[in-house]
């Protein structure tokens, strides 16, 4: 399959997305923002159709309009009183809406191709397409190298993070506007739909079998690219004359499983071990400790 | 200016407002170097958010906050935080060396790697609480009592001056308050300063130079010495004493030994 050129630059793509959605993913996970992603691909809907409405770059617009509401995110979350959970609602419902609405605006009009977007076209990318992807890969792997230490701190706990004198706030924006960017970057391997199990299945799996954050983060990486690589190979190994498998929901599918199969894992492995000889893990009040003697 | 040269923290009518309700209402309160300060009083006196005010992790509404007297202060090295209980967060797990790690962060750069000294600090740290033996656990699989010692190692490795806690007998057994207390007596020794939030004194009062009461926003006594009697006999105040009962040997108290300090 490695015979065309079309399917290296897939692999390439699939590769690179592969190792950095789980990465940002760990600290999304760790601050309860699992769904952010999944906010933030859909107004990158918008920019996309906002794109193909201006017969500019669908591209360029994903990632000016998803950047752009991951700090109305961000704002709406710290500064509002609507709680996290409704401010992404309000972005997914609008967002998907506006993509839809504006593409029918598009010379053509036809929703049909918001598809590709919607599920994802890896075996179409470019050799342009593969050198934005890179650059955005590069850039957002730069950050979480650079911020990893102070990101670690503040998704521990903001008010330490505070009283260490990290920048809280400044911090979330740049991780939120790095998420969006990751976003846009997996868009067209997995699709807007399922870009966000990219950063949260390969994190969920890695800690099945972990006890640290570094730890997670590396195994999360490494199933992430297993999942991209896997998936892509397996659809076009398994498409034929009739069935033609979509690689976007094959990777998100082969992720999966590997989630099944360490939950599994991690499961056997905690019952071959002993457990701690702890007392409680938050006793409300002077409850007496179980500890052993 | 009246700032004192050996204040820590000072707090010149310092008013909170959190939610349109006055929390602070006018607290002058200067904690000097060496000091070790409780702050006591009943649930929703405002003692907990008074230390957040302290930190700058509230505003002030009104009135005049300085650490070390500079009202832009920005050397938080010098501060070391223990929040009242670990936060697990979303699940992604951690080890007990990585949360201790992280209290280095106001002494790293961020394009200079974890260095020796570095390492070195959060080894003396975990040694010091007895959790080196635990350093590649998973936090959130340790008891609240190790959980507590590892919020205090994550404060110490940064080598503070101060220490501020928040609650540190909330929820926490007997046993493991004296050895809380034990650390805090060593920690004194060492010339630190101490802010604590406590609902009680328990163990920890021989420790306490000062203590200062609220009661709806406002500091209602101040002394040399706490008077836990008084405070006790309030109405409002929760009464959760400790009770020593005879417990089994626990594995803080064989760590103590193991590490040859008692």
């Amino acid at each position: 399959m490695l015979a065309y050129d079309f399917m290296q630059r897939a692999l390439l793509a699939a590769l690179l997305i592969g190792l950095t959605a789980p990465a940002v993913g760990t600290f999304i996970v760790q601050r309860r923002l699992a769904l952010l992603g999944d906010g933030i691909g859909h107004i990158a809907l918008t920019g996309v159709a906002l794109g193909l409405v201006t017969s500019t770059s669908p591209l360029l617009g994903a990632i000016v309009v998803s950047v752009l509401g991951a700090i109305c995110i961000e704002l709406l979350r710290t500064r509002g009183h609507t709680g996290g959970d409704v401010a992404l609602a309000l972005l997914f419902y609008g967002g998907l809406a506006g993509g839809v609405l504006v593409t029918n605006f598009a010379p053509g009009g036809s929703t049909s191709s918001l598809l590709s977007y919607l599920f994802g076209s890896i075996s179409s990318v470019s050799a342009e397409d593969l050198l934005v992807i890179a650059v955005l890969v590069a850039a957002v792997l730069a950050f979480l190298v650079l911020f990893g230490r102070e990101l670690f701190v503040l998704c521990q706990d903001e008010e330490v993070a505070r009283a260490s004198g990290v920048r809280v706030n400044l911090l979330s924006m740049m991780l939120a506007v790095t998420a969006a960017l990751t976003i846009v970057v997996a868009m067209r391997v997995v699709g807007l739909l399922l870009v966000s199990a990219l950063m949260v299945v390969p994190v969920a799996a890695a800690q099945q079998l972990t006890r640290g954050f570094r730890a997670t983060g590396l195994l999360a990486m490494l199933f992430g690219m297993l999942s991209a690589v896997g998936g892509l190979a397996g659809s076009y190994q398994f498409s034929t004359g009739g069935v033609n498998i979509s690689p976007g929901p094959a990777i998100v599918v082969v992720a999966l499983a590997v989630f099944v199969l360490t939950t599994a894992g991690g499961f056997l492995l905690r019952r071959r071990h002993t457990p701690l000889p702890a007392g409680p893990v938050r006793s409300g009040g002077g409850t007496p400790s179980e500890e052993t003697p | 200016m009246e700032t004192m040269m050996d204040a820590v923290f000072e707090l010149h009518g310092g008013h909170v407002r959190l939610g349109g309700r006055e929390v602070l209402d006018g607290i002058d309160l200067r904690i000097r170097a060496g000091e070790v300060v409780a702050l006591l009083g009943p649930n929703g006196s405002g003692k907990s958010t008074l230390v957040r005010a302290l930190l700058g992790l509230v505003p002030l509404s009104s009135g005049r906050r300085l650490v070390f007297g500079s009202e832009r202060f920005r050397d938080w090295a010098r501060i070391g935080y223990v929040p009242q209980r670990l936060s697990v967060g979303g699940g992604v797990p951690a080890t007990v060396r990585e949360v201790v790690s992280s209290g280095r962060i106001a002494r790293q750069s961020r394009f200079r790697p974890t260095s020796r000294a570095d390492r070195e600090a959060v080894r003396r740290a975990m040694e010091s609480l007895g959790i080196d033996h635990l350093a590649g656990q998973s936090v959130s699989h340790l008891s609240g009592g190790q959980q507590q010692r590892v919020l205090i190692a994550r404060a110490l490795a940064g080598e503070p001056e101060v220490l501020v806690m928040d609650e540190p007998l909330a929820g926490v057994d007997a046993e493991n308050q004296r050895a809380l207390a034990e650390t805090l007596t060593l920690l004194v020794g060492e010339g630190k300063t101490i802010v604590l939030v406590l609902h009680e004194l328990g163990p920890l009062e021989p420790l306490i130079t000062h203590s200062v009461v609220l009661e709806d926003g406002r500091i209602v006594h101040r002394g040399a010495a706490p008077e836990p009697s008084g405070e006790c006999a309030k109405p409002g105040h929760d009464h959760v004493h400790p009770h020593a009962e005879p417990e089994p040997v626990s594995l803080w108290r064989a760590l103590v030994g193991r590490t040859g300090r008692h």
